[in-house]
């Protein structure tokens, strides 16, 4: 304990320094401004910048890139509160409760709990990677393929929940979505599924391409058909604050996140993904206002964004221990060090303990920054919403159409927007939920490619999914999930037929 | 039998995307259990899909009713135009041959379906805000960001009746200052800010 | 409507300007490079081509007096990014970052019908940038310390033993499937999602061993993480001169994964010969070559004629494995 602080105290002192504290700023607003835009996430922006950090120690260069990557967590729910545009998989679970509350006028309360939930829960990350990064990067170490594929198929039949409508759809959109996620290049022979012979098409179809289609320009036309209802968002601002009530609800909320996100965001893949669906379900069966969810329950604003902003941070473990990226985020973290001359391996705590421990420290001083950047600014975020629609529209379109474009540069993925945005539409007149499909889509190929490995190492024996007590007890749980969640639903579909 | 129809259709999509995806499947090695080859998973998936798509087309015949909105002749019959447009300027482009690569073909026939399908009241802001889209795709490369802002925003704008000619103009310049500071100046984005060809 | 009119002056405008492009292409060499030039990376951001072209783009710039400006263009084993450059105006002003992957294995890897481009005629190759061995690595409780324990091993397991490469078609894939047929054991290649997962799985022990690029694996050997075993490298390599190569364990299995400076086909030669130039000299400063050293890529030397023969030399050496190895992309 006394080493620890002894340790923290050292990554302050490397932290505060006027230099890095500017760089921290800079990485935060940086990273602010690239989550509000749709489409350009920080895999680009880090990559545009990348030039910049050369000239800077290597110290301030990581710090300032980490500023950007849990700024754009920030940016990213954002949009996806006022516009229904989640930029980010992290987002999408927040559009779900977050743009409902917008539309009910509450967009202030949706955006300064989620500023609030990301820095408490930032604040108890941090302290973990600080306190127990070595014996949590054991943890992740011990999840082996077949635990990875259990892990998966929980989050998928847990998502299957996510949805509003009627359950059967809404396992029959994550189906969907593993099926559209088939398409690319099989990672096991490398053999083109599905790509028509389309090059762009053999790394996958592109995630930003179906939010944007699916839900940003699905829903401008949906806006654009109902007049009525725009004039109705411009109106309804209400207060910035949280209201005592949706203080006390929240709390709960934002503490489980913080649990759901910390754990999973160590594991390398998913685990960031898997951090802001798993909390999302776990409000939605436990928090008392699991009646009002669908309908904009902050609770499922709160939980998400805490559990993502958590998980955000103990991503940095496999990194900072291992010298393992988790993320494209991560790998690109460690093509920064590497041109910085350092090589990210077991030994960088040791080696490097300015840049670990000085890391650490911005961590916080940087969702410190995030709080007091973005507190203030949710007031001018909120009143975007009263500009009036026939201008919005257009601009969020265009910032779509750059971003989508800018990803790789390419004008296919604009045309694949196109596509989105019509499913999208056709979909969501059927009630046919996209976010169940998009968390299929993330976590399908995972999926697969764990199954088959799992498969390969143990030489076709089912059995290893039983036999090890992590994949054994997630299986478990998964089945009381299914049977927990059909029974019930099954009725209240019934009981809703009758009522309409 | 009440049907819901919204469910009815729902389930036929998901039919018929396991069918669909089932068939281009034939195409890959289904393997063994132990070494799955790459059509494994996608039989695996295709077959849920099928079984979720039949068990959601069997509830909708009960659960009913929930019809679809109305439509009127013309949004019926603008679908197979827009639908003719695009695979008519896809071929003509194509056999015109003088735009090779960067998807130049496929994006002239997206907006053209794009525009027909636009001409019925009901469909004009589906068609509208897409072709919009396209356009942009379209003039970007040779025509830059400029050219492509301003193409996108006029034809996305003819969606809302509400714009007058001097809002979208404003609007036109206040977002083509915007992005060139955000994306080009700031953010320094790979593309063409002006046109190539002046 | 408005469409047709614009595609109608559009043509006009693309021939008008592929005429001054033609006529002035003479002109382009003398003031080369007169914008910035951009250096497209075939591969995401983070990876080895990525972080190998970034070391050198800011020197180059400095050196040519016009910034030199990295773009990803990802996708088909590297092939999105290259057919782009080979399709660009030879003009020097876009080249792209050319590897083992996209020049030599990814064109007999996937169906013909979607290899767009001739490997070697259709580019102007410039200079190699940079090689470095591949490297086995076991893990540390594997009981795997050289080839002898590796093959009492693979001959020991029933059903061959577990190798993890960092993908299907990779040339360490291919290293698998040649060492498998050299030394006459079983080995279950096992693909995973890009080196950084795969090594996970080394050192956490769920694959004993692991046939990786130097540069990816270099820390964690450094870090004593995994355990060394054989560097694929003709002689041994001068920062890690206590690891054997497989020559002297008695197989002749030696893999460099390369990378290169390419532009398109018909790149002037003035614009060649001072770009190569200016690749050695950026490559013979002390800073780029520690950092080269730092993950075991060895500068490269040849000159342009010398770097387009070992272009043509790796696509005739990795059709034959890549047919052979069974492995396939379409």
């Amino acid at each position: 304990m006394e080493l620890l602080l002894t340790n923290l105290g050292h990554g302050f002192a490397v932290a505060l320094t006027v230099n890095n504290i500017l760089f921290c700023l800079l990485g935060c607003l940086i990273g602010t401004a690239i989550g509000v835009l749709p489409g350009i996430g920080p895999v680009a922006t880090i990559s545009l910048l990348l030039p910049i950090t050369f000239g800077q120690p290597a110290t301030t260069a990581i710090i300032m890139l980490a500023g950007i990557y849990y700024g754009a967590q920030y940016g990213g729910s954002t949009t996806a509160i006022l516009l229904n545009l989640p930029g980010e998989v992290s987002s999408v679970v927040t559009t779900l409760e977050g743009y409902k509350m917008a539309r009910n006028g509450r967009a202030g309360a949706a955006l300064t709990i989620a500023a609030l939930g990301s820095f408490f829960a930032g604040t108890v990350a941090t302290v973990l990677v600080a306190a127990s990064g070595p014996l949590l990067t054991s943890v992740a170490l011990s999840f082996g393929p077949a635990d990875y594929f259990s892990l998966m198929l929980l989050g998928l039949i847990i998502s299957a929940v996510l949805a509003q409508g009627s359950v059967l759809k809404s396992v029959g959109m994550v189906v969907l979505g593993v099926a559209l996620g088939l398409v690319g290049t099989d990672v096991q022979t490398g053999q083109q599924r599905f790509t028509f012979g389309v090059p762009e098409l053999s790394d996958g179809v592109g995630f930003v391409s179906i939010a944007m289609g699916m839900f940003g320009i699905a829903e401008i036309i949906l806006n654009l058909e109902r007049p009525e209802q725009r004039s109705v968002l411009a109106a309804k601002v209400g207060s910035l604050f949280l209201t005592k009530e949706e203080f006390s609800r929240a709390t709960p909320a934002v503490l489980r996140g913080t649990v759901v996100g910390s754990l999973l965001g160590i594991l390398p893949g998913g685990g960031a993904a898997l951090a802001s669906f798993g909390s999302y379900m776990m409000e939605r069966k436990m928090s008392r206002g699991r009646a009002e969810f669908g309908n904009g329950a902050i609770e499922g604003v709160a939980g998400p964004e805490s559990a993502n902003n958590a998980a955000s941070q103990t991503s940095f473990i496999p990194l900072l221990t291992l010298g393992i990226p988790a993320n494209a985020v991560m790998a690109l973290m460690v093509g920064a060090l590497i041109i910085q001359g350092i090589q990210p391996g077991p030994r960088m705590v040791e080696a490097q303990p300015d840049l670990f421990w000085g890391l650490i420290a911005s961590m916080w001083i940087g969702n410190l920054m995030l709080l007091v950047i973005n507190l203030p600014m949710i007031g001018m975020w909120v009143k975007l919403l009263q500009v009036p629609y026939k201008y919005l529209y257009p601009s969020i379109l265009v910032f779509c159409a750059i971003g989508v474009y800018s990803l790789s540069n390419n004008v296919f993925d604009v045309y694949q927007t196109v596509l989105f945005g019509f499913v999208g539409y056709i979909f969501s007149k059927l009630k046919m939920e996209p976010a169940p499909l998009l968390i299929g889509f993330v976590l399908g190929p995972m999926m697969e490619e764990h199954l088959r490995r799992a498969m390969l190492l143990s030489r076709g024996d089912v059995m290893v999914f039983v036999e090890r007590p992590i994949s054994a007890s997630m299986l478990a749980i998964a089945a009381a999930a299914m049977i927990a969640m059909l029974l019930p639903s099954l009725r209240k579909g019934k009981d809703k037929a009758l009522a309409e | 039998m009440k049907i819901n129809t919204k469910d009815l259709l729902s389930g036929i999509i998901l039919i018929l995307f396991a069918v669909i995806g089932y068939w281009l499947n034939q195409d890959h090695a289904l393997g063994t259990a132990r070494r799955m080859g790459p059509g494994y998973m996608p039989m695996l998936t295709f077959v849920i899909l099928l079984g979720i798509g039949a068990i959601v087309t069997l509830f909708a015949l009960f659960s009913g009713p929930n019809p679809l909105d109305k439509w009127t002749t013309g949004e019926v019959l603008a679908i197979p135009a827009a639908i003719v447009a695009f695979f008519a300027t896809y071929i003509i482009v194509e056999r015109l041959n003088i735009f090779q690569g960067n998807y130049y073909i496929l994006g002239s026939a997206i907006l053209a379906g794009c525009l027909v399908l636009a001409i019925p009241h009901g469909w004009r802001a589906l068609g509208l805000v897409h072709a919009g889209f396209a356009l942009f795709g379209l003039l970007l490369e040779q025509g830059g960001l400029m050219l492509a802002l301003v193409g996108c925003i006029l034809v996305s704008a003819l969606a809302d009746p509400d714009h007058r000619p001097k809002g979208v103009l404003g609007m036109i310049i206040f977002l083509c200052v915007l992005c060139w500071w955000v994306f080009i100046k700031e953010l320094d984005i790979r593309v063409n800010v002006w046109p190539q060809f002046l | 409507m408005r469409f047709k009119a614009g595609t109608v002056r559009r043509r006009g405008v693309i021939a008008g300007l592929s005429a001054i492009a033609m006529v002035g292409a003479p002109a382009f060499a003398q003031a080369w490079p007169s914008q910035p030039i951009r250096l497209i990376v075939p591969f995401a951001p983070g990876g080895t081509t990525d972080l190998v072209a970034r070391l050198i783009a800011q020197g180059l710039g400095e050196r040519l007096g016009q910034p030199v400006i990295i773009e990803n263009r990802a996708g088909a084993g590297a092939m999105v990014g290259s057919e782009f450059v080979a399709r660009a105006a030879p003009d020097g002003h876009t080249l792209v970052m050319s590897n083992i992957a996209s020049h030599a294995i990814s064109p007999s890897l996937y169906p013909a019908n979607t290899v767009r481009y001739d490997a070697v005629r259709d580019f102007t190759h410039v200079a190699l940038v940079t090689s470095n061995p591949s490297v086995w690595v076991a893990h540390r409780g594997a009981g795997i310390t050289d080839l002898a324990t590796l093959r009492a091993r693979a001959t020991a397991a029933p059903q061959g033993l577990d190798v993890a490469s960092s993908g299907a078609g990779s040339s360490n894939h291919l290293l698998i499937v040649q060492l498998a047929q050299l030394a006459g054991i079983d080995l279950h290649h096992v693909p995973f999602r890009g080196a950084g997962p795969a090594m996970t799985a080394v050192i956490a022990g769920q694959v004993p061993l692991m046939s990786d690029s130097l540069p990816s694996a270099a820390a964690h050997i450094r870090g004593g993480s995994v355990r060394a075993i054989a560097m694929c490298s003709a002689e041994r390599h001068p920062s890690f001169p206590e690891v054997a190569t497989f020559r002297e364990q008695g197989v002749d299995l030696v893999c460099d994964s390369w990378f290169g400076l390419s532009g398109p086909a018909g790149l002037p030669a003035a614009i060649v010969a001072k770009l190569n130039a200016e690749v050695r000299a950026v490559l013979a400063t002390a800073d780029v070559r520690a950092r080269y050293a730092e993950f075991g890529g060895t500068p490269g030397t040849l000159d342009a004629a010398g770097f387009t023969r070992f272009v043509a030399e790796e696509f005739a050496r990795w059709a034959p494995v890549v047919r052979a190895s069974g492995a396939e992309a379409g």
